[in-house]
């Protein structure tokens, strides 16, 4: 994914990213403020520019998130592909008119899908709560990091999150539910092909295909439950071996 | 019919790949689209030796090489993407066992045809699995298949033991699995594992004959003879460990049941009803076919809907007749083991249909159509992820269950991606007749057959024994070839493999 989001912003050289290499790293944060972010005037990025130099670069880097208004992040992946996104963000802004012909087109659809999930945190709190405030937002933060919730710059869709992470881990029925037994079914042994050559596209794929599996199953175990109540009504199995000839 | 030397018809013959032979057009008159054929060496040389047979001067009477059937459907009205015969196919009634066609049903002109289901509509196989192993069920084997054969009536004109009236049936051929299960006799799970969650919901019992019902009533629930059975099966192999998990199989040896069965009576009077009328159909609109058993008529003519919905009955019987086996089974095995079904975890795996007509969606050159597929000796094989099929088997694609002949082996494939390209999602559906009934009769003596089952440690079971070596061994071509072939050319994937320890026939 971060070669995808490093191909689509002109990186030199996507595919050779070393992340290991603290000092790759760094070469890869600085060209993506100056050509990208622009966050400081040129003369102030210097601090960015110790590129050599480990320990003055590492105050530089962290001086530099702090401006960004970077959310605090665990990982360097983490932070990288928040940078990468925000980069992402800018250059759209920049000239939103060129993207419009894929806007209208292609991410419509998702545009759509992703209201009514605003709508449905905000309604809870319709009235109740200003869900822009800065202490929401912060509060949203917090939570989701304590509950090793990933980031999102949307912080509702976040609290979304949370609320699945609270509803299927935390809530007093998960906790009495039995935990589930059997063989694990390793998710990338199916028989289904994504696109085996490109992983960036494949696992995502893969994790969105179960989600979908899992929330099939759990409406097919209702339907089960219901035929099952019926069942309890209706049925009266019964045999008559005198009825026929049987076993000759 | 055109008469051609077996060498001009070669001509008319061309081997694509290793597994996969193309009829061209001309080789019978008027064919609309190409057809093909799946095969491996061995029944490479079955399959042209049965066409050289029928180009000897004199050859007639009997059916058609399957060739010649697969190049005569090729010419029906309609016909999309090419006309398929699978590994296993066999010369039969107007279509061949083992022919698989679709046709457009946006073209006015498109038919439907009795001949291309079968006579047997909705024969399918069902398999339920076991928490036993062999260890538990060699010391009980003889009991446990005299258990069976008292639960499960067997045998022609065998009656059914679960109490059904006129009412009754009329409901079971609307509801299909819907009634056993509102009467009690199958779980929810089994619903949810069965091809088209065993109910066509196009059926209408006021389209099927007085006749047909009254032949259907007493059958309902029973075996019946021919190729049909019951066996209790060892897994013998696994070739795809997580699909076999995914289906509750985990080790080999594990104790499942197998259970054959179709419409008996009941659907074989559907379908001779229905070519009557279709006959008189034909001439109304004038339809011409190249063989006098592909009578056929309009999808959307009266007599094509009639068949459309009679079919759909017969099928929801064929599925209650399997629940109430798979109700029985469950009955046999419970008091054998002095347990309950659900403690010997005996689930259905899954249900299939191999002589059906169904309408489905499709990708034909690059565009999505409705067809309306027909099945005849040849199983659906839908790829993962496919909507159709259960939220199970979403990872693993549909299980295919392929009965192989008396005595040998069984296997459970899975459908594929490929297979939902090149065969309208379709594949082999058991091992396919290399004799004729006839000749098996004048060639096997049943007492053999009996002893060489019994030679290998198979408990048998049979109601007719005389009509035996029909179904022996040696009158079936190698299932094991089929499905090696089936898998070769990728249009289903071979996933377990089950050996029989115990028989129960008609």
């Amino acid at each position: 994914m971060l070669k995808k989001k490093l191909e689509a912003l002109g990186y030199p050289t996507p595919s050779d990213l070393a992340l290991s290499n603290r000092k790759d790293f760094a070469s890869t944060i600085l060209w993506l403020e100056d050509q990208k972010i622009r966050l400081y005037a040129i003369e102030d990025r210097e601090i960015l520019r110790n590129v050599d130099n480990a320990q003055m670069w590492e105050d530089g880097y962290l001086k530099y998130c702090a401006d960004l208004n970077m959310p605090s992040l665990g990982t360097q992946n983490e932070q990288l592909a928040w940078i990468l996104g925000h980069a992402i963000r800018l250059e759209f802004l920049d000239d939103p008119a060129q993207y419009e012909s894929i806007n209208s087109k292609q991410t419509l659809p998702k545009i759509n899908g992703s209201q009514p999930h605003q709508q449905k945190v905000q309604v809870i709190f319709e009235g109740k709560m200003n869900v822009d405030d800065k202490e929401f937002i912060a509060g949203v933060r917090t939570l989701a990091g304590q509950l090793n919730v990933p980031h999102h710059p949307n912080h509702l869709l976040q609290l979304e999150a949370v609320a699945r992470v609270v509803h299927e881990r935390l809530s007093p029925a998960a906790r009495g539910r039995q935990p589930i037994t059997g063989t694990p079914f390793p998710f990338d042994k199916g028989n289904d092909v994504v696109s085996a050559n490109d992983p960036a596209l494949d696992l995502p794929m893969r994790i969105l295909r179960l989600l979908q599996i899992q929330s099939l199953r759990q409406l097919q175990t209702h339907i089960n439950e219901t035929i099952v109540s019926v069942q309890n009504l209706t049925a009266n199995p019964k045999t008559d071996t005198k009825l026929g000839k049987v076993g000759f | 019919m055109v008469v051609r030397s077996y060498n001009d018809e070669l001509g008319y013959l061309e081997k694509i790949n290793d597994h996969c032979w193309k009829i061209k057009k001309g080789f019978q008159p008027n064919m609309n689209v190409e057809g093909c054929f799946y095969v491996n060496s061995r029944l490479e040389r079955l399959m042209l030796e049965e066409l050289k047979n029928s180009c000897r001067p004199g050859a007639v009477g009997g059916f058609l090489p399957g060739v010649k059937q697969i190049a005569n459907v090729a010419a029906l009205p309609g016909i999309v993407g090419r006309s398929i015969g699978l590994p296993d196919i066999h010369s039969g009634y107007g279509f061949a066992i083992g022919n698989m066609a679709a046709f457009d049903m946006d073209n006015p002109l498109s038919i439907v045809s009795p001949g291309g289901v079968g006579f047997d509509i909705n024969c399918g196989v069902r398999l339920l699995r076991t928490n036993l192993f062999e260890k538990d069920v060699q010391p009980v084997k003889e009991q446990l298949a005299q258990s069976l054969f008292d639960h499960i009536p067997v045998g022609v004109g065998s009656k059914g033991i679960i109490p059904m009236n006129a009412r009754d049936l009329e409901e079971a051929l609307e509801m299909g699995m819907d009634w056993s299960l509102r009467e009690g006799y199958v779980w929810a799970e089994d619903k949810e594992h069965c091809e088209e969650y065993g109910r066509m919901l196009n059926a209408d019992p006021a389209k099927v004959s007085m006749r047909a019902k009254k032949r259907g009533l007493p059958q309902l629930g029973t075996l019946g003879a021919g190729n049909h059975y019951a066996e209790i099966q060892v897994v013998d192999e696994i070739y795809d460990k997580w699909s076999a998990s995914k289906m509750g199989i985990e080790e080999k040896g594990q104790v499942v049941v197998m259970i054959h069965s179709g419409s008996r009576g009941f659907g074989h009077q559907v379908a001779t009803d229905a070519l009557v009328q279709m006959e008189k159909a034909m001439k109304r609109d004038k339809i011409e076919t190249n063989d006098r058993q592909l009578a056929c008529a309009r999808i959307n003519s009266v007599e094509g809907q009639d068949y459309l919905k009679a079919m759909a009955a017969a099928a929801n019987f064929a599925w209650v007749n399997r629940s109430s086996m798979t109700f029985l089974t469950r009955q046999a095995f419970a008091k054998m083991f002095n347990t309950t079904p659900d403690d010997l975890d005996m689930h259905v795996i899954y249900d299939v249909s191999h002589n059906i007509a169904k309408v489905e969606n499709h990708i034909v050159d690059g565009k999505e159509r409705k067809l309306l597929v027909h099945r005849k000796g040849s199983t659906r094989a839908f790829p993962p992820h496919h909507p159709l099929i259960p939220v199970d088997y979403q990872l693993t694609g549909q299980p295919v269950l392929v009965g192989g002949t008396m005595g040998t082996c069984s296997y459970v494939l899975t459908g594929t991606e490929q297979g939902m390209q090149e065969t309208f999602g379709s594949t082999c559906h058991g091992a396919g007749r290399a004799l004729s009934r006839a000749k098996s009769r004048r060639n096997l003596d049943y007492k053999e057959v009996l002893d060489k089952l019994e030679q290998i440690g198979i408990a048998i079971r049979v109601a007719s024994p005389k009509l035996v070596m029909e179904e022996a061994p040696e009158s079936y071509k190698d299932v094991t070839d089929v499905v090696d072939t089936c898998h070769a050319a990728g249009i289903s994937k071979k996933c377990i493999k089950m050996r029989p320890i115990a028989v129960i026939k008609g």
